[in-house]
């Protein structure tokens, strides 16, 4: 993966964006009906799932972002329209420079009774990296969102820490001006944090997974709990008044991902009776 | 001065039957997992909850609605924010069982009906009690975050288990983390 090298410095920081459109035709096949982009971000493939499901491939071709480099992404789906977006490969946020701290937002608006599956690879975070990501869905009437988020603070494979840098992370799911979903956190990177038990307890990666909107009554959310793939202590999953949420703070990205993969599919085969094949990009 | 101040101390005491002894917030996982073994380990974890964890949004969002900013979104925004089905539960039972209190204690308090309505949080609750009884915002909010942490330091004592000396001992430590927490809380963004 990747080398310790410091990587090429641009002169300029990046400011990618992309913006898309989605709408289903009168068959509920949803289509990519527009897609403006300015590098480095673009859409690397569009494609109908065998239920009708746009699924999308982001891409960033300057395989990390850097110091002061922004992000932008908006998008929005028509009634009814169901869009699966992931990205073609783990992000990456260099060590800044000069205190610059690197920006990736979301603005999603879903009309009635949209959905969406907003399913990225995992980021990786250098050490000493200054990275603030935020996500924000609008949820028509009957719409909802699944939505997982998978981040590794330091590159752990070389044996590095996450001690120094920050990682900023604003995730939040609203309904007609009402807050479903707010999960604002802020981590200042610290020996402390890195090591203590209120912090990371020496464990690298941390992942979210929330779905909102749906609604889950008990039976459902028993057969989630139940799934053999559940990582023991480094995970939970709790109810919410508006979906559920999986937690995971652990030391591995195939652990995790085996996890949320298996819960989206139960998701999507037993509670929204559509399965689909897990994407090949996800392949573990 | 003095009538606030007793008030206060009738709010924060632990007698006000809102059941906050029955909570420990994660302290019983936390002990049974052997991460929680020591009073350093407590004052560790109750400093970084103070500094850092969901009692902050508490008293952040206890300010604006002591201060009159619609306490029905503020509410709505602490309960998109919790994190666990229990951690929602138990927050919502201090409010219930608060404002039934109050039900009684002030009759012509108009305000307790829409709160009521709305599945008020602790935090919310208090604050407009706190506001009701003309205990000043600062005084409130130090309230607030001691008798929070001393009752998860009462929790500590019982779980890890700590003497009661030691306990005190880490109440006294935290003093200065809850006067240094105070101005930042006061003072915090929290923007829609």
């Amino acid at each position: 993966m990747a080398d310790l090298s410091p990587p090429p410095l641009p002169n300029t920081p990046w400011q990618g964006s992309l913006d898309l459109k989605f709408a289903a035709d009168r068959t509920r096949v949803t289509k990519l009906t527009h897609c403006e982009s300015v590098a480095p971000y673009k859409v690397q493939r569009a494609f109908p799932c065998t239920d009708g499901t746009s699924q999308v491939v982001l891409l960033h071709t300057a395989g990390g972002m850097v110091s002061g480099d922004r992000l932008n992404l908006t998008a929005q789906l028509a009634p009814k329209a169901q869009a699966l977006l992931t990205t073609a490969a783990a992000g990456k946020v260099y060590r800044a420079t000069e205190d610059k701290t690197t920006f990736q937002t979301a603005t999603i608006h879903l009309a009635e009774n949209a959905r969406l599956e907003w399913l990225p690879q995992e980021t990786i975070l250098f050490d000493q990296a200054r990275f603030h990501q935020s996500l924000r869905i609008n949820l028509g009437a009957g719409a909802q969102v699944l939505l997982w988020d998978v981040v590794r603070l330091g590159r752990t494979a070389h044996g590095e820490s996450f001690l120094e840098g920050m990682w900023r992370s604003h995730t939040e799911v609203w309904q007609d001006g009402r807050p479903l979903w707010i999960d604002r956190s802020c981590l200042r990177a610290s020996p402390e944090l890195w090591e203590g038990a209120e912090g990371l307890g020496g464990r690298a990666i941390v992942g979210t997974l929330v779905w909102i909107g749906g609604g889950i009554d008990q039976e459902g959310f028993e057969g989630l709990r139940g799934l053999d793939q559940w990582p023991g202590s480094c995970g939970g999953m709790t109810r919410l008044p508006y979906g559920m949420v999986c937690r995971y703070r652990g030391s591995s990205s195939t652990e995790v991902r085996r996890w949320f993969v298996q819960v989206w599919r139960h998701i999507r085969g037993e509670l929204w009776h559509c399965p689909l094949e897990t994407p090949r990009i996800w392949m573990m | 001065m003095q009538t606030a101040l007793l008030r206060l101390l009738q709010l924060t005491s632990p007698s006000l039957p809102i059941g906050a002894y029955s909570y420990s917030e994660g302290l019983e996982t936390l002990c049974e997992q052997g991460v929680m073994g020591d009073r350093a380990a407590l004052q560790s974890w109750l400093t970084h909850e103070l500094t850092a964890g969901s009692v902050r949004l508490d008293g952040a969002i206890l300010c604006r609605t002591y201060q009159g900013q619609d306490p029905i979104a503020w509410n709505q925004w602490l309960t998109a924010s919790r994190e666990s089905a229990e951690l929602l539960a138990q927050s919502l039972q201090m409010g219930r069982s608060l404002l039934r209190l109050f039900q009684a204690l002030e009759p012509d308090w108009e305000e307790i009906e829409p709160l009521m309505a709305a599945d008020c949080h602790g935090a919310v609750a208090f604050s407009r009690a706190a506001w009701r009884w003309n205990i000043p915002l600062e005084e409130a909010l130090l309230g607030y975050l001691h008798s929070w942490t001393s009752n998860m330091v009462s929790a500590g004592i019982k779980l890890i288990p700590l003497g009661q000396t030691a306990g005190q001992q880490v109440l006294l430590d935290l003093g200065a983390v809850i006067e240094g927490v105070i101005p930042n809380i006061c003072s915090s963004k929290i923007t829609n």
